[in-house]
């Protein structure tokens, strides 16, 4: 009896890991889990034979993660496509009214636009070619087209229009500059929260309150020292979304 | 998985070759533990939340404290087996010494559970930080180390040096853990429940 104590500590921390896993899926509202469609076809195909891939609903997360982070290794992109299989844009969008990060990692696509107010929005979807195509709740909406290092489009939100054309992030101004997200539960309401952090350290960041994501405010100030921003007491912990690591994908 | 090869009695081997037999099936699992964590926190889209403990006022510091707990029963551990060893001057183990090392590990170790379920799913594998880069690493080779732990303790015939060397190794990941997590989450926003 005595000999197999270790092995049942193990089993039981096994048993109590699963179950708060469970739990903890079962607590996610699906806004936050990936539920864009996934694409078991490589980013090097040609946007014509990835069409299918439109109609079928993403599996497993961690399945249509994977697939999309191993054969965004491969370097060399098809003919057909033009955009970098991962890379980052952030700008200020036109009027200067707001920001936009678009972040493109494989086929699959992340946008968040913002005015460090009330009018913000996520989206996904997808690149072919060289176009961008992403939704997001409300009618949130970004159709852009990659040139010669950036991206340009126009993006709605919240009834409200911006154009845009954004460059990649560059390494060299500022370590921190990109798009971050951070999700907490407060006051039994979950809340997700954007910053847009540009090469000169300005940051826009809006805080959507409730699953709808109609109702948003503005963001407490990101640290992007500690990667961490503070709403009462609550300590939201940031995390990147950059199509260049995958994460966020 | 062919069957690490048995010992009738415990005498026939050198002890060099039955040792590395012994040791390498618990390893091989324990770095699969390591490997599985960590490529789950790498593919698994960070979802920035999870369920969360009541009474405290975020998961940062629900964390915080059960990692500290962890780390409290850890130093108990130590405190035992240096005991149970013969290593503390003047002190002769207490009949009671071996129940208190097994349960402040498993206490220790399912402290520190749910404290790794939220690390994973809600905030992943991340490097972009040297902090986070070292607690994403360390985090995942501690559940590999403890795994191995557990698995050589009811082996006979291991030389003396192998548990006292597995268990620091336990120990040191979960410190490193605990000042890459806790006492960072401590000394930058302040201790509080």
């Amino acid at each position: 009896m005595k000999r197999n104590t270790p092995l049942i500590t193990l089993l039981v921390g096994a048993a109590l890991g699963v179950v708060l896993l469970v739990a903890s899926m079962l607590a996610t509202p699906s806004s936050a889990q990936p539920n864009y469609s996934a694409v078991a076809a490589s980013s090097a195909a040609p946007a014509s034979s990835a069409a299918p891939a439109e109609s079928s609903e993403a599996p497993e997360p961690a399945e249509s993660s994977a697939a999309a982070s191993a054969p965004a290794a491969a370097p060399s992109p098809g003919p057909t496509r033009t955009t970098p299989t991962r890379a980052d844009f952030t700008g200020r969008v036109g009027g200067g009214g707001g920001s936009v990060a678009v972040a493109v990692h494989g086929d699959k696509a992340i946008a968040y636009v913002c005015n460090g107010s009330t009018v913000e929005g996520w989206m996904r979807g997808k690149v072919e070619g060289d176009k961008l195509v992403l939704t997001g709740k409300n009618q949130t909406h970004l159709t852009a087209s990659y040139h010669a290092g950036k991206v340009t489009g126009d993006v709605e939100a919240h009834g409200t229009d911006y154009s845009f054309s954004v460059p990649t992030v560059s390494k060299s101004s500022s370590k921190s500059s990109g798009l971050y997200q951070a999700t907490a539960v407060v006051q039994g309401k979950t809340i997700k929260a954007g910053w847009i952090v540009l090469g000169d350290g300005t940051q826009v960041g809006s805080v959507e309150i409730g699953e709808s994501g109609e109702k948003a405010v503005t963001a407490p100030k990101l640290d992007v020292a500690t990667m961490t921003a503070r709403i009462g007491n609550v300590v939201l912990h940031a995390v990147p979304v950059s199509g260049v690591t995958g994460s966020g994908f | 998985m062919t069957a690490p090869p048995t010992q009738p009695i415990p005498l026939p081997r050198k002890p060099a070759a039955s040792t590395a037999s012994l040791l390498i099936v618990p390893s091989l699992i324990g770095a699969l533990v390591a490997l599985a964590l960590g490529i789950y926190g790498r593919v698994h889209s960070p979802t920035g939340i999870a369920i969360n403990i009541a009474g405290f006022s975020s998961p940062g510091t629900v964390k915080s404290w059960l990692a500290t707990g962890a780390t409290v029963f850890a130093i108990v551990q130590v405190g035992s087996a240096l005991v149970m060893y013969g290593k503390v001057p003047r002190v002769t183990a207490p009949e009671w010494i071996g129940g208190l090392h097994r349960w402040s590990g498993r206490i220790a170790f399912l402290l520190a559970v749910p404290v790794a379920i939220h690390c994973l799913y809600a905030l992943g594998f991340q490097q972009y930080s040297t902090r986070v880069l070292i607690h994403s690493v360390v985090g995942c080779l501690f559940f590999g180390a403890f795994t191995v732990k557990m698995l050589i303790l009811p082996k006979r015939g291991l030389p003396g040096w192998v548990l006292p060397v597995a268990g620091a190794v336990v120990f040191t990941l979960l410190v490193v853990i605990w000042l890459t997590s806790a006492y960072w989450f401590f000394s930058t926003f302040g201790i509080k429940a």
